[in-house]
């Protein structure tokens, strides 16, 4: 039957029921009836006509569809007449909704998502594994006895990365550059976007040099432009035409913005070396665990072979998703959590506005029962108006979350792996949808429950006054709102924890004044060979160095001003680590393979970050000198060099000896084997973070050293001028005396702005999450007890009447909030101290169980609490007796 | 009304598909409009089989729907206004044949369970 058929078919119905009754009627009439009595008599015989025209539509099918429809459309009637409602449920839902689909939006691109490379669960990443559990990268000979001895890898490659100055295109830029072996792009599967990878003699030492490019350095700096040969670009001294173009997904490294082939420098074949970061494939049918196996017997032969020289004893072996996410991960599944909690709150909220609503229509569904609704009717009505309201807030709340997406690269850490992928994708709507006809089927069972429990006749007969709600339903309501207070408190403690490791963080010390610190990072081509920088390149450096530092110090409001390899504590990762020889009066090794034989005797060396510095740097950070002198101008080129050390080195490598004197080697990190004598010792700074202790750091002079590969040259000057005053003249003289060398102005706080930023974004959205919770929560708890007041008029009206004080009405209202809210404080405070633990490793400085945090938050759940009670506990102790007791 | 209430359900409820026999089995002597069918199951029965409308109009729209009886809005010959007469269809004869058949099979077997004694002769 047609669907539009289906009206005259109804009309012919109803025709021929009536024309039917009327038979029955009149036949009544002729057996002798009085007219009104035929009419009852036919209409008794008849039964319920509705009910019948109901069942006799049905036959004709479409009624399941038709019902489905009728459910809908009274829904839809059902909440268009009570807007508040509608709205309160629908915000609610949304806010809930949207703010658990942005966030798994993220976890959807960083952890679930695979990678963009074709079979991405083959790749892998592979480390050296140490007796002690540690991982580091590979050493470039062990690295080839991995590639040519396994039997379970398609291709393996090793690859290196950091910061270089290229120029050649319409401006320099400091960038990342890797450099990857043969086999790099096969590996990952990735072909250029345009022109090639790299081939035949750019791979081999001394060969011609190659470079790719990444889509986005090809866009800004190349402009886009489909013919490469015609660009060059110089990178540290040598030039490279460009060969390719990488497609713009492509991302690995992350952040890079070239590669160039890692065979071009000859190899420097080393066991201890750990230079290089390897990735493999694994071959068909081959599981991680079978290649892990098979590099752990390669790496035990290397090991049975090689003995104390080599410090590895097994190789490790990760799917590369994994690897990618690391230590996000905990921090992504707290979100997770965190908002799944507020969601939670979100829907006990709208529970309990349902709970009032239901209790307001015991009467409504008590008629439509004795109308002939079923119990399967009813249930169903209530999962539609539930469907109704949780659709349109879920539509809403994928709305805010595509909204919230743009927000996020403000709040989420630069450094987070691969979150340009953050997007509302199917996958996520699909969460979104799931997440919405979840929360919409909980509810109208939920709600379907609730009424359906209850005698019909009761409930049409009495009036609204007692109905108003069942003690039963109160009771409910008044547990929903504990739940919530309960949840709640587990993201406030969470949140609380958070805020009180971020201020930890920040009341940290770096070691230095923070304050009017211009940090001027600027990058000259660094020529450097295999043996480091030689005696003219320094001294090069030195009078660049020398002229811009002299043109600085004159711009009126300068105070002083230093040179480092590196902004500390910011930019603190780039700060190289190694291990260092303790001299003691030995002859310092004449050559690398010497070097790596005295390093054997681990009483000889000692381990630190290699930091290069002038003599200004000191002065203007105000790190102190613990003891001995700093740097001066007769440390030249051809003086002994000399070294600074931290107090924490100090205390470490010498602690009953003077360090003062000694003389140590750290070649391995500038590659000049020239001796180092410790002249001094300065105050700890936390070079690598305030989140890590004070660190061991060797300064060297750059005027003795030179700034290597492995720095950025950095000026750090202080000034109580405005940064303006001081960056428009400063940006003049390095036009004029550096102009092929990128420049990148900024000042100290607005560098560790960004590095706190990656520690704050979880404090921030777990915050948000908490604040939304903290006001559902009071709502809830307010509906209660001014529901609790509403249905206490009478009573409390009498009591007034006989005496009864407005403190004594405060107390019981008051009363009524307190039991709640303390009961979902104590739930909480246990649920919390089970579940914090779990997040202890992204705190900073606190326990998970900080009892300040769990007060705190306590403290503040009460007031709140006692707030929301107030209201309606104020409205209780304004009733007049007189109109209480006549109200209806 | 409570008295009455039982009454009614101390009644024979009728086998399901039962009443679609009878229906068709009524409309052999020609067409007849719905109260006309349930009234003539009631006299037939001798008001054993009280006829329900609520199951008597939804069972005629759905015989309707199948093909088995026809329907047609035509004047009764005694008052002179118009009813829905049902008409049994080819179709319909053919399904009582079927129907019919099946019931008899089904009061056999009965038959045979309840009454074993009989079952000798």
């Amino acid at each position: 039957m047609r669907w539009w058929r289906l009206k005259k078919r109804d009309a012919d119905l109803e025709r021929e029921l009536r024309s039917d009754l009327e038979l029955e009627e009149e036949e009544q009439r002729e057996n002798g009836l009085s007219p009104e009595e035929a009419r009852y008599a036919a209409r008794r015989a008849f039964g319920n006509a509705t009910l019948i025209k109901e069942q006799t539509h049905e036959a004709w099918g479409w009624g399941r569809f038709e019902r489905l429809l009728q459910d809908f459309r009274y829904a839809l009637r059902q909440l268009a007449r009570s807007p508040g409602f509608a709205a309160a449920a629908i915000l609610t839902l949304a806010l809930g909704i949207g703010a658990s689909t942005s966030i798994f939006s993220v976890a959807d691109a960083v952890l679930l998502r695979p990678l963009p490379y074709p079979n991405p669960g083959q790749l892998v990443r592979v480390w050296e594994q140490m007796p002690n559990g540690h991982r580091p990268n590979v050493a470039e000979s062990n690295f080839e006895d991995f590639l040519t001895q396994n039997n379970t890898f398609a291709s393996l490659a090793a690859y290196d990365y950091g910061l270089a100055s290229i120029s050649g295109g319409s401006e320099p830029a400091r960038v990342n550059i890797s450099a990857v072996s043969r086999g790099f792009f096969q590996t990952l599967g990735v072909q250029p976007l345009r022109g090639r990878l790299f081939a035949g003699d750019e791979q081999r030492p001394h060969g011609t040099p190659a470079i790719v490019v990444s889509y986005g350095y090809w866009q800004r700096y190349l402009g886009g432009t489909t013919d490469l040969s015609k660009f060059h670009l110089d990178l540290e001294g040598g030039s490279y035409p460009v060969v390719g173009v990488m497609p713009p997904g492509f991302d690995f490294p992350s952040g890079m913005a070239a590669w160039i082939p890692r065979e071009l420098d000859p190899p420097g074949p080393s066991r201890t070396g750990h230079n290089w970061q390897v990735v493999g494939r694994v071959r068909d049918g081959i599981t991680v665990a079978q290649a892990r196996a098979n590099l752990s017997a390669i790496a035990r032969r290397i090991r049975r072979e090689h003995g104390t020289e080599v410090d590895l004893s097994d190789a490790a072996v990760v799917p590369l998703a994994e690897a990618i996410v690391g230590d996000v991960r905990t921090a992504l599944l707290t979100l997770l959590g965190a908002v799944g909690l507020l969601l939670l709150v979100a829907c006990a909220n709208v529970a309990g506005l349902l709970l009032a609503r239901t209790a307001a229509r015991r009467k409504e569904l008590a008629i439509r029962a004795a109308l002939g609704a079923g119990r399967g009717r009813l249930i169903r009505q209530f999962l539609a108006e539930s469907f109704v309201f949780s659709l349109v807030a879920g539509i809403l709340g994928v709305l805010m979350a595509a909204g919230g997406i743009r927000l996020l690269p403000v709040i989420l850490p630069a450094d987070l792996p691969r979150q340009e992928s953050i997007a509302i994708n199917p996958v996520v709507l699909l969460f979104g949808l799931a997440v919405t006809v979840m929360v919409a089927a909980a509810l109208g069972f939920f709600a379907a429950w609730r009424a359906g429990g209850g005698d019909l006749q009761d409930a049409l007969n009495a009036g609204s006054r007692s109905h108003a709600g069942s003690s039963a339903s109160q009771r409910l309501r008044s547990l929903l709102v504990v739940g919530e207070i309960a949840i709640t408190l587990v993201i406030l403690v969470g949140a609380g924890l958070f805020g009180r490791s971020f201020l930890r963080l920040i009341s940290t010390s770096p070691g230095f004044r923070q304050e009017n610190l211009i940090t001027i990072e600027f990058s000259p081509p660094i020529p450097q060979g295999q043996e480091g920088m030689d005696q003219s390149a320094i001294a090069r450096q030195v009078n660049l160095f020398d002229s811009i530092v002299a043109r600085l110090r004159a711009i009126p409001g300068t105070e002083s001003l230093g040179l480092a390899g590196a902004v500390p504590v910011a930019a603190g990762d780039n700060l190289p680590d190694g291990d260092f020889l303790t001299l003691n009066g030995h002859t310092p090794p004449a050559n690398f393979d010497e070097f790596g034989r005295m390093a054997q005797n681990h009483s000889q060396t000692g381990h630190a970050l290699y930091a290069v510095a002038g003599e200004g740097y000191f002065k203007t950070l105000g790190i102190p000198l613990i003891r001995g002198r700093i740097f001066k101008d007769q440390d030249t080129l051809n003086s002994p060099n000399v070294a600074l050390i931290s107090q924490a080195l100090a205390r470490r490598r010498w602690p009953d000896q003077d360090p003062i004197g000694q003389t140590i080697e750290f070649g391995n990190m500038d590659g000049n084997l020239k001796p180092l004598t410790i002249i001094g010792i300065v105050g700890d700074v936390r070079a690598r973070g305030l989140d890590a202790p004070p660190d061991s750091v060797i300064y060297v002079d750059y005027r003795q050293r030179g700034m290597n590969l492995n720095s950025t040259p950095t000026i750090l000057l202080r000034t109580t001028a405005l940064e303006g005053a001081i960056i428009s003249p400063a940006r003049d003289i390095f036009h004029e005396l550096a102009p092929e060398a990128p420049v990148k102005f900024s000042t100290f706080t607005e560098q560790m702005g960004n590095w706190l930023a990656s520690r704050r974004f979880l404090l921030l959205l777990v915050g948000l999450f908490a604040t939304a919770a903290l006001v559902l929560a009071a709502v809830g708890l307010y509906g209660v007890v001014a529901f609790f007041v509403t249905r206490r008029t009478q009573e409390i009206g009498i009591r007034v009447a006989i005496g009864a004080q407005r403190s004594d009405v405060l107390r019981l209202v008051l009363g009524e909030g307190a039991r709640m809210a303390g009961l979902g404080i104590v739930i909480g405070i246990v649920a919390s101290l089970a579940i914090t633990r779990l997040v202890s490793s992204l705190l900073f400085g606190i326990s998970a169980t900080d009892p300040l945090t769990f007060s705190g938050v306590a403290v503040l759940l009460s007031l709140v609490a006692l707030a929301a009670t107030y209201i309606p506990a104020r409205r209780a102790m304004r009733i007049n007796p007189v109109t209480a007791l006549r109200y209806e | 009304m409570s008295s009455m209430d039982k009454q009614t359900r101390q009644r024979p409820g009728l086998l399901q598909g039962t009443l679609d026999m009878l229906i068709l089995r009524t409309l052999i002597y020609g067409p007849a409009h719905g109260h006309q069918i349930g009234k003539n199951i009631q006299r037939t029965t001798n008001d054993f089989l009280q006829m329900q409308h609520g199951s008597l109009y939804p069972a005629l729209h759905r015989l309707e729907k199948r093909g088995w009886v026809s329907a047609k809005w035509e004047t009764a010959p005694d008052r002179n206004r118009d009813f829905k007469y049902y008409r049994l269809t080819d179709k319909g004869k053919k399904q009582l044949v079927v129907e019919e058949s099946q019931w008899k099979q089904m009061a056999e077997a009965v038959a045979r369970v309840m009454w074993p004694a009989t079952e000798e002769s």
